[in-house]
Order: structure tokens, then C-alpha cells, then sequence
């Protein structure tokens, strides 16, 4: 088989990238600075970023790891999109690409944004398994896999396209309600949280559903649908946005029917 | 249409160190094909606001003779009152085919001790309902049948 | 009132989701038929005069369950919830995310009054 790189080389394209600058020690507000870059026909995105960090101007800053959609770092605005840049040919674009960071969220530096704001939000909704107390098969099963941690395979469909995500945060650039609401738990945060109350080992709900219905409410989400639009992963937060919202309101109508345990109703 | 977030939106507990730039929307956020049909959906919901306020006029109408009933039949002939019938069938149509497609997959997997069906079928059964109950209604309030 | 919608919120939900679902369903014939139909010649309104209209939104079944009153009464509410529900998100998205909480409360008070008035035209029939 003969190699396709002994071929002649394509030329490389001449394109604009325009960066959005912001430094916090001199810029009052972000800037744009716009960079003539010869973009190969294979690059992605994060390669013609990386070209001008390199090659044009070692000011620029922006976060990238893996280049192959993984470790979610390398999220950013192309034209006005929220995208991984990894997974993003350039070819998709025309002569000017224009890169911002990532939108909804404070600018750090350049296009670098904020995260605590984020990992706040991340870190209510208590993503990890909750036992409501330790069990003694809790211990046995640590033994024996075939104890209580074993789950079927539609239970773990339950919740296994909720877990794939890598907190690029794409969605809460996307999301309309995110851009307004600051107290909304937002996308990927209501994501997780769900997928650990979908999840048959876990016990944690009523702790979770406290943070979903009180003020981080998944009720203010509007189903726009752009968190599931923009994710690489797949993982469709909106589903599970909304099937928190309708949990909720099943719980709610039980209420109504069902004395609740503290007032032992008559009936 | 360009503009700032909320200035808190994403914003940390408590600030950082260095001073942030305030949080920013995209210039042209609700000018993309999926944000104005989103948009419009929402939209939609001045025309169901007024929709069923003339529903109403209609039927307090009905309830109070037929004369009334006779004059509010005529009052609809208005052209405004047409146009505003088209545009509001135009958005009944569009809100069905928007929300059936979303609709099933804010299904949860289970309630209670229920499975709701797959979703293509969810699909197909909501549209089925949706025109079964539009025909069967026209009809019969076009007098054909009942 | 943020506090207060916040309690409420599945209520809401829930009727704003009646009304995207079955308000939709209801309201497709209707606004076919009486509202454009009809004014349009196309279809004779002789054929919904005042003793049919009356006929068909009183018919029971069974002679027990009210169904005309009971799907007008769906008919005249639930597209509020919808419409009420909408406008608030709508006014969220472009910047309103401060006032949420009265733009709601008052959005949802027409609602509330609507349905009253709905209700009160259909018992009355």
C-alpha cells in the first residue's frame, strides 16, 4: 500500500483567525486581534490556535490537553458557537474564523475562562454514589460482585449516556437560560446529578431533588435544547433536565395523593 | 442584540484573584436557525395567550344566548380576526411537530411501575392522537358528524 | 414571589405541559374550523349554529360524564398555561432573569384569571 504523504503537499490555506484578547493587568474589556495563519486542509481549530501560540504570538492564552476530545479543555466560541476545538475541522469554516472564549462565563485571560463558577455547581448536585446509611452488604459486596453493586444491563441504561461527559461545558455556553438565570444549576451539573438518582445503587435522591427543586431549579430550564445540540459527547442533558422536571412533578402529584410521613394523614 | 450575560452567570462563590471580564453572550445568539425556531416556539405562546382568550369570549357567548352566539360567529368574519386564526393555526402546527419530537425524551425510564413505550413510538402515537382528535373535532363541529 | 413560584413550579409545569400537549390537540379542529372555516364561507357556520354549538358543548356521555363541558373547559385553559409559561421564558431569555420571579407572578395571575373565567363560561352553559 503506498503512503499518501509521498503525494505532493496541498497548499496551505491563508485564513484570518481572529482572537479574542483580554489581559486583566492592561484591557478595561476584552479585545480582538486578528492573525493571517497558513492553515494545512487537515487542521482542526485548536491547530491553527496552537500554530499562533507557537509560531505568531507566545501571548495567547488558551487551554487544550488531549487533541482528541477527551479531556474537554479546549472548549471555545467559533463563530459564535460553543465547540471543541480538537473536534472541529477548520475546513468547515471560511476565510475569517472568529474564536472567543467560551460564552456565559467569566474571561480570565484571553480564552480562558472562569471554572470555580462552574465546579460550584458541579459539585451540589453531590455527584457520586449515596448510600442513605452503610449496610452490611455494602461490605459483603466489596467481596462478593455479585452482591448488591451488580446491576442489570437496563438499569445501567437508566443512566449510561448521562455519565459520558467530560465537562467541556459547551452546554452552558449554549444554553439561554444559563446567560440569564446565575443561580440555575445549568446542563451538565443537573446532567450528573441525574445520573446518580438514575442509578440503582445509589440512595441519594432526596438530597439531590432538594438542590434540583429548590434554587438552583431545573425548572427554570426552557428546553431550548441547545445543551443537547452542542455536546460531542452525545450525552443530551436536555433529556435529563427534563426528566427531572417531570420526577418532580410525579413526586409532587404523589404528595397530593399519599399522606406525607410527617403529617400521617387520616386516610 | 449583542450583549452581556448576566453579570454573575458561571460566576465563582466567591471572586478570584485577577479581575475577570464580565461574562458574555454570543453577538448573534438568537440569530442561528435553532435558536429562532426555539425563539418562535416560545413565540408561540402570545398567540396561545390569545387564543384561548377569544375561546373564551367565544363560550361565555354560547353561554349566554344566541343572539350573543350569532354576533360573536360574525365578529370572527373580521379579516383581522382570520388573519389571526391563520397565524394561530400556523403556530398550533408548528408547536405539535416541535414538541412531539422533543417530547419523548423527557419520558422518564420508568414511572413507577410503568415503562413508557420507545420513543419512535411515543412519536408516531402522538401524531396519530393529534390528527384523530383535529379530524374528529372538525367534523364534527362542521356539523358531518354526531 | 421567586420563592413562592419556586413551590409551585411543578404545578405550573405540569399545566404548561398540558397545554403544549393536550392544548394543542384540542385547539388544531377548533381554530380549523371556527376560526378561519368558517369565516372564510368555506364551511357553512349555519352548520354550528346556537342550538348545535349548545348541543355539542353540553353532550354527555353515558348521560353522566360531561364531555362537551369537559373538553371546552381543557380547551379554554390549558393554551393559557402554555401562553403564560412562554412569555416568561421568552422575557428570561432576553435579559429578564432579574424580574423573573414578578413578570412570572403577574403572567401567571392573567392565567389564573383566564381559567376562572373559562370555567365559570363553560359550567355556566
Amino acid at each position: 500500500m503506498s503512503s499518501t504523504n509521498t503525494g505532493e503537499a496541498i497548499a496551505p490555506t491563508q485564513k484570518t483567525i481572529i482572537i479574542t484578547r483580554f489581559d486583566p493587568d492592561k484591557d478595561e474589556v476584552p479585545r480582538k486581534q486578528e492573525y493571517s495563519v497558513p492553515c494545512e486542509d487537515n487542521w482542526k481549530v485548536l491547530d491553527a490556535v496552537n500554530f499562533i501560540k507557537d509560531e505568531l504570538d507566545a501571548t495567547v492564552s488558551h487551554r487544550w490537553s488531549c487533541r482528541m476530545a477527551v479531556c474537554g479543555s479546549c472548549g471555545m466560541m467559533v463563530n459564535g458557537e460553543p465547540k471543541l476545538t480538537c473536534k472541529t475541522s477548520l475546513k468547515e469554516y471560511g476565510d475569517r474564523v472568529d474564536i472567543e472564549p467560551l460564552a456565559n462565563f467569566p474571561i480570565v485571560r484571553d480564552l480562558v475562562v472562569e471554572l470555580d463558577g462552574f465546579m460550584h455547581k458541579f459539585e451540589a448536585v453531590k455527584p457520586w454514589i449515596k448510600r442513605a446509611k452503610e449496610k452490611a452488604e455494602d461490605k459483603a459486596a466489596l467481596h462478593d460482585t455479585k452482591l448488591t453493586f451488580s446491576q442489570s444491563a437496563e438499569e445501567l441504561g437508566n443512566f449510561k449516556q448521562f455519565s459520558m461527559c467530560i465537562n467541556c461545558m459547551l452546554c452552558y455556553s449554549a444554553c439561554p437560560v444559563v446567560a440569564n438565570e446565575p443561580d440555575f444549576l445549568g446542563p451538565a451539573a443537573i446532567a450528573l446529578g441525574h445520573r446518580y438518582n438514575m442509578d440503582s445503587r445509589d440512595e441519594g435522591n432526596a438530597e439531590r431533588n432538594e438542590i434540583f427543586r429548590g434554587e438552583g431549579t431545573v425548572f427554570s430550564c426552557s428546553f431550548a435544547n441547545e445543551c443537547s445540540e452542542v455536546c460531542p459527547k452525545n450525552v443530551d442533558p436536555a433529556a435529563a433536565v427534563n426528566q427531572a422536571k417531570f420526577e418532580a412533578v410525579i413526586d409532587w402529584a404523589k404528595g397530593l395523593v399519599l399522606p406525607s410521613p410527617s403529617s400521617g394523614g387520616s386516610n | 442584540m449583542a450583549g452581556p450575560a448576566h453579570p454573575h452567570s458561571m460566576a465563582p462563590p466567591k471572586p478570584g484573584r485577577t479581575r475577570a471580564a464580565p461574562p458574555q453572550m454570543p453577538a448573534s445568539w438568537w440569530n442561528t436557525s435553532r435558536m429562532r425556531t426555539y425563539l418562535l416556539f416560545d413565540a408561540t405562546g402570545i398567540i396561545y395567550l390569545l387564543v384561548g382568550f377569544v375561546a373564551i369570549r367565544m363560550i361565555r357567548a354560547l353561554a349566554e344566548g344566541a343572539g350573543a352566539w350569532q354576533a360573536a360567529m360574525q365578529s370572527l368574519e373580521n379579516p383581522i380576526y382570520i388573519g389571526f386564526h391563520l397565524l394561530s393555526l400556523i403556530s398550533v402546527i408548528f408547536v405539535a411537530v416541535r414538541f412531539f419530537r422533543l417530547f419523548p425524551k423527557a419520558q422518564p425510564p420508568s414511572i413507577g411501575p410503568l415503562k413508557p413505550p420507545p420513543g419512535p413510538v411515543i412519536h408516531a402515537a402522538l401524531y396519530a392522537v393529534w390528527i384523530g382528535v383535529t379530524v374528529v373535532m372538525s367534523l364534527a363541529l362542521a356539523g358531518v358528524i354526531f | 414571589m421567586k420563592t413562592l413560584l419556586l413551590k409551585l413550579e411543578p404545578l405550573i409545569w405540569f399545566m404548561f405541559g398540558q397545554g403544549i400537549l393536550i392544548g394543542t390537540i384540542l385547539l388544531t379542529g377548533w381554530i380549523l374550523v371556527v376560526g378561519v372555516l368558517m369565516p372564510l364561507g368555506i364551511v357553512d357556520p349555519a352548520n354550528l349554529d346556537y342550538t348545535r354549538a349548545h348541543e355539542l358543548a353540553t353532550a354527555s356521555l353515558f348521560g353522566v360524564i360531561p364531555l362537551g363541558q369537559l373538553i371546552l373547559a381543557a380547551l379554554l385553559v390549558l393554551p393559557l398555561w402554555k401562553g403564560a409559561h412562554h412569555i416568561r421564558s421568552l422575557l428570561v431569555d432576553f435579559g429578564g432573569g432579574e424580574r423573573d420571579g414578578i413578570v412570572g407572578g403577574l403572567l401567571y395571575l392573567v392565567a389564573i384569571v383566564g381559567s376562572g373565567m373559562g370555567i365559570a363560561a363553560v359550567v355556566g352553559l
